[in-house]
């Protein structure tokens, strides 16, 4: 069934890693979660040795590149008393690292609240299905229980996308939820009290650069653990996660490709260079405003591979990934687009001369940035 | 540990690996000596230091203090530059060669250093490598890289999910080490220390010089084991646990084939042409002290790279681990809860945020973390996460990360040693103490003193003056200079008095003791301390600076060679800039040469400096915005130098007035170098009033680029010839037809450089001119000072209905929000 969806959950997707891990799990669990700490650890940041399982081999791969202290520590946090709160550019795998917390943890990851500026109180807590409101009165089948509701009543994690987009005083209506662990909803009269179950916790994830939009008050931010995410480091990294996204892509949507190694490790050091302000061969560059992350290489490259796919002759070439570069940079500034051009007429120039090969094809391909 | 069994000529010998600074070794060694209660204690570290170990034992004497040994390669044995060389072995209270040293004492065990003495140890290594290492700042002696930094150990660590080795050794053998029996503990660290080995190529360990000095302690502990041979007491070896197998090796070889002592060195020496054995280096020329050292010092995040990080943090490990009866207590645990209170404390008492509760988070996260990580309790790593979990709010940024810092600070600690009064001290600090006799300063306070010294008039006070100079020099932190005129930056030439304010303490001493290796008195080291300064790349800026320090610091015989180095360095350096710096240096000590009372001829290198500069000058022409300013000040210098001295600049001024009006004919020339260049050649007579005027109206009636520079034209000029405007109506009248052209938009833009450009002018002269400008518009001068007089009262009332609307419109958004 997974297979019939764009984008099938975490917890759909790696079913058979779940279940191998949750049913080979010695670790003692905190109260309501599918599985120890450490088999959370595992299934995040892979295995070395396969698990035997319903008798095959079952391996579970490192699904997030980085930081794996910060892993830790964010297992760490779920399991104590307050929310935690990941911060970071965007682009950085900050919500697919609570999609796999929550896959984990609770079996689930699509108990979401999806922030916008447009976010209600209601759609925090309850609302009610006016009909039924209307013929029985208040009652418990009238209301509609927000994903919060549902965290707190079965003791499993919500998700809160984009804190920061929903304006503050509706930002603050998770505080005493947080801090009391209980939701009053006083149309029930004295049934009106929905403590939360263990298991319960809230992951919230907020972009840096929209600072400023809503600011956190201190009051919530106390009740948080922060995280804050960094863009990867290290080319070769960057180079790994858009090969291993891209093919995943590729396969949910049924296209019979294959990232390509050398053209990952162009894009990889294109956006690696861009975003570091220095070159592998020491050249200074002009630093683009937009945001130049990891996923939009990823985006780029499986543009760039599906317009070969269906119009070209099924390969990638370097000349529809600078198109689909171009619209990848130059989203909020014209000077953006200056800058690449002048990473390409000074670095790709002198790494075509060297390197010669792909690059040289990259380098003649800059023509399409303008 | 390795043990080297009892023979005829030999009493048991027993081998013990240990890592520098560990709590969990130090311990472990320790438990060790008191259950075997060896004969006699060896301890690697060099030879020459095994005076200090009664001072270091004392009980007056305590942690962190280094020994500090310094050599000087008076012969050329080691280089042909004949340089100086120094090194430190810190000790912290765990370090395991001190604990071993104090249980020695303690039970009265005899205990030696056996390593090759430093001079010795830098013969054996190779240029560049092991003590000789140049990029570091500070070479220390117990430097554990060897242990720490090879491609099996990187294996290591991403196989056990670890960040780094110490986070590794940290879990393996401090956390996990201390509930161990020491026998097993010692056997695993051998374990590891035997992999380390075999993955470090041979050829590193013979660079580094490690395998000379291998041979040279195997011979030691023979030497020993000899000396002890009928008693029944084991012989207790104490090195680093990379040159156990290679000692167990060794010795065991050596003791088949039946060698002497001193002859173990042989094998090794044919190896390279830098085995050595003790005594190629004379002893004379090396020096070694004890001196107190600091927590920041010895931490290894501070880039010396020896030990374990977080010395302050250990060191509380350490005194849990004394207190406490051993095996059910929990002291990382205590540790830890103690610095997320101390962390939390002061994060409380700087950033005003932060609850109790943050810190019992922060707790529990360190204790969920270590389960996690399968460490029997929260070591320093869990520390760091916890507090970076639990009390950074927000965005980890250089904004919000002070708990990291302040928490990083008390992990280091703050805690400096101190000696007992036996120490003994190298010469520097015995005439240190007797130049503030003589000066009558007082050093047994801490309290800071100020003196007043009238250093062109008293003869003494001008000693004095060097004698702070000097100290400054040095880097003692000993005085520093309140007032008084500074040669460096050209300040305050006018004042005859320097105001000093000098404190004394401890770091003073062990300053000393680090440039100790440069002379035996203050003034010898200062001079050294130029010579090393001379060594260095530099431009003539430096030099020249370099020039007036040596100035200030009296340091006659050094002038010399100082000043050959300019001459030298002016020759060859082709940065403009520099060049005018030092040249501007350069005139300002020939200007106080008598007050300083040195007789030393500048005008040669003036003429030099000169010439270059003029030759120079022509590149000046496209010169950038930014740095106008200081193209002008040159200009000017240059012409008030070609001016000096009744011709005796003659042929320079000739030759800086021709390439100046060359430059004029450049056509892309700066505006302001252009302006500046006409108001000089004005001055000197080589141009009229006319010229100018013709040059500027040129700019002004230009095209629309050149009008906007006509603001930068009149700046350069005003620099250099401000009186111009004052010749006829002429300038006046061009400045107002420029106003006029330019839109507001540009004048706006123009303002700032046009306010330069009018800074020259003295208010008596602004006046003038505002005054001149009226009387083209046919008003007086009073007319223009008469402005309407804006009243409080409507400021308020602006700032009133400024609020007022601003209030009404962010109803209306929220009405419809």
């Amino acid at each position: 069934m997974g297979q019939e969806f764009i984008k099938p959950p975490v917890e759909v997707r790696y079913r058979e890693e779940l279940e191998a891990l949750r049913n080979t799990d010695t670790g003692k669990r905190p109260e309501n979660w599918q599985m120890s700490p450490r088999a959370v650890r595992t299934f995040i940041l892979g295995s070395p040795r396969p698990i035997v399982w319903g008798g095959k081999e079952i391996t579970v791969e490192k699904k997030y590149f980085g930081n794996d202290a910060l892993v830790e520590r964010c297992i760490v946090t779920l399991a104590g008393n307050r929310g935690l709160m990941l911060v970071g550019e965007p682009g950085t795998a900050k919500t697919m690292l609570s999609e796999f917390l929550s896959a984990a943890i609770s079996g689930v990851s699509t108990n979401t609240i999806q922030g916008t500026a447009g976010t209600t109180e209601d759609m925090i807590k309850y609302s009610w299905n006016y009909a039924l409101l209307l013929a029985k009165g208040p009652g418990r089948d009238a209301l509609v229980p927000s994903p919060l509701y549902v965290g707190m009543e079965k003791g499993i994690l919500t998700r809160f996308e984009e804190i920061t987009r929903t304006p503050a005083e509706i930002q603050d209506s998770l505080i005493s939820v947080l801090s009391d662990k209980v939701l009053n909803v006083p149309e029930l009269g004295d049934e009106g009290f929905l403590f939360a179950r263990p298991g319960f916790n809230v992951i919230g994830t907020a972009n840096t650069r929209d600072k400023g939009v809503n600011e956190m008050s201190s009051a919530l931010k106390r009740r948080f653990n922060f995280e804050t995410v960094m863009p990867v480091r290290e080319a070769s990294m960057e180079k790994r996660i858009i090969i291993n996204e891209v093919n995943k892509l590729a396969k949910e949507s049924h296209i019979a490709a294959e990232a390509d190694e050398d053209v990952a490790e162009i894009l990889a050091s294109t956006y690696h260079e861009l975003r570091e302000g220095v070159s592998s061969y020491g050249h200074r560059i002009d630093k683009p405003s937009s945001v130049m992350s990891t996923a939009e290489a990823v985006s780029v490259y499986y543009q760039a591979m599906i317009t070969g796919y269906y119009y070209g002759d099924g390969t990638l070439s370097m000349d529809s990934l600078v198109q689909n570069l171009v619209g990848a940079v130059s989203k909020e500034n014209k000077d953006d687009l200056e800058k690449v051009k002048g990473y390409f007429n000074t670095v790709i120039k002198d790494k075509s001369s060297k390197e010669g090969g792909l690059w040289k094809e990259y380098y003649e391909a800059r023509k399409w940035l303008r | 540990m390795e043990r080297i069994l009892r023979s005829e000529e030999m009493a048991e010998i027993i081998l013990l690996p240990v890592r520098h600074h560990s709590p969990a070794c130090a311990m472990h060694v320790s438990r060790m000596i008191e259950s075997l209660r060896p004969g006699v204690i060896l301890v690697e570290g060099p030879e020459n230091a095994g005076s200090l170990i009664p001072v270091m034992v004392h009980e007056e004497t305590k942690a962190p203090f280094a020994i500090y040994y310094s050599y000087h390669d008076a012969e050329g044995l080691i280089s042909e530059e004949k340089e100086h060389y120094k090194c430190y072995y810190p000790f912290l209270d765990y370090s395991p060669e001190l604990a071993a040293f104090r249980t020695g004492e303690r039970l009265g065990i005899r205990t030696a250093f056996i390593d090759l003495p430093y001079g010795d140890i830098l013969a054996a290594s190779q240029a560049g490598k092991g003590l000789l290492k140049k990029d570091e700042e500070k070479n220390n002696y117990n430097d554990d890289y060897l242990l720490s930094r090879n491609a099996y150990l990187k294996q290591l660590c991403e196989n056990t999910g670890m960040r780094s080795f110490d986070e590794f050794w940290e879990k393996y053998f401090e956390l996990n080490g201390i509930a161990r029996e020491s026998g097993k503990w010692f056997e695993d660290l051998l374990t590891y220390c035997r992999l380390a080995r075999e993955n470090t190529p041979e050829e590193e360990m013979e660079a580094d010089g490690c395998l000379a000095r291998e041979a040279f302690m195997a011979g030691q502990i023979r030497r020993y084991a000899a000396g002890e041979k009928n008693s029944n007491a084991p012989v207790l070896a104490v090195t680093g646990g990379f040159h156990t197998p290679g000692l167990k090796a060794l010795l065991e070889a050596g003791e088949n084939a039946g060698e002497g002592t001193e002859k173990s060195a042989e094998p090794q020496k044919k190896k390279g042409q830098n085995g050595q054995k003790k005594g190629m280096v004379p002893g004379k020329d090396q020096g070694v002290y004890l001196m107190p050292y600091s927590m920041e010092a010895a931490d290894a995040l501070n880039g010396y790279a020896s030990g374990m990080p977080f010395p302050g943090f250990y060191q509380k490990i350490w005194e849990r681990l004394q207190e406490q009866d051993f095996g059910e207590a929990a002291p990382y645990e205590e540790a830890v809860l103690d610095m997320i209170v101390a962390a939390g404390k002061e994060t409380r008492r700087r950033e005003g945020y932060l609850s109790t509760y943050d810190e019992i988070c922060a707790c529990a996260m360190a204790r969920g973390l270590a389960l996690l990580r399968g460490k029997r309790e929260p070591g320093a790593y869990e520390l760091l996460d916890a507090v970076l979990s639990s009390f950074v709010k927000g965005e980890y940024t250089i904004a919000t990360d002070a708990p990291m810092r302040i928490l990083r600070k008390a992990m280091t600690g703050r805690t400096v040693g101190a000696l007992c009064r036996q120490a003994d001290v190298p010469p520097i600090i015995h005439d240190f103490t007797d130049q503030c006799k003589r000066f009558g300063m007082k050093t047994g306070s801490t309290l800071e003193s100020e003196v007043t010294l009238s250093i062109f008039s008293n003869q003494k006070h001008r000693q004095t003056s060097m004698f702070f100079n000097r100290m400054l020099f040095l880097k003692t932190a000993f005085a520093r200079k309140i007032k008084g005129p500074n040669l460096q930056l050209k300040k305050d030439r006018n004042l005859m008095r320097e105001i000093w304010k000098y404190k004394w303490n401890v770091q003073v001493n062990s300053a000393l003791i680090e440039v100790s290796v440069y002379g035996a008195t203050i003034e010898e080291a200062a001079a050294g301390l130029v010579r090393e300064e001379l060594k260095k790349e530099l431009g003539a800026r430096e030099s020249a600076q370099l020039l007036t320090q040596v100035f200030e610091m009296g340091l006659r015989e050094q002038l010399e060679a100082v000043y050959a180095r300019v001459h030298e360095l002016m020759l060859l350096d082709t940065d403009f800039y520099s060049l005018a710096d030092a040249l501007k240096s350069l005139m300002m000590m020939e200007e106080l040469g008598d007050l300083y009372g040195t007789k030393m001829e500048f005008g040669e290198l003036i003429h030099i400096g000169c010439r270059k500069l003029v030759l120079l000058l022509p590149g000046m022409a496209k010169i950038k915005d930014e740095d106008l300013g200081r193209g002008m000040n040159v200009l000017k210098l240059l012409y008030q130098v070609t001016g000096r001295g009744e011709g005796a600049f003659a042929q320079e001024r000739e030759d800086y007035c021709r390439t100046l009006e060359a430059m004029t004919g450049d056509p892309e020339i700066h505006a302001g170098v252009n302006g500046c260049i006409h108001g000089i050649l004005y001055g000197g007579g080589r141009e009229s009033a006319e010229a100018v005027e013709v040059v500027c109206r040129g700019y002004l009636t230009g095209t629309e680029r050149q009008l906007a520079c006509t603001a930068q034209f009149f700046r350069g000029l005003f620099f250099t010839a401000r009186d111009l405007v004052f010749i006829g109506e002429q300038f006046i009248g061009m400045l107002d037809a420029f106003y006029g052209r330019v839109s507001e938009e540009e004048f706006m833009e123009l303002l700032p450089e046009l306010r330069m450009a009018f800074t020259y002018f003295t208010p008596r002269e602004t006046d003038r001119i505002a005054g001149m400008a009226a009387g083209l518009h046919g008003k007086g001068r009073g007319d223009i000072l008469d402005r309407t007089e804006i009243l409080p009262e409507w400021y308020s009332y602006g700032k009133e209905l400024d609020g007022y609307v601003r209030g009404r419109m962010d109803s209306g958004e929220n009405a419809r929000g």
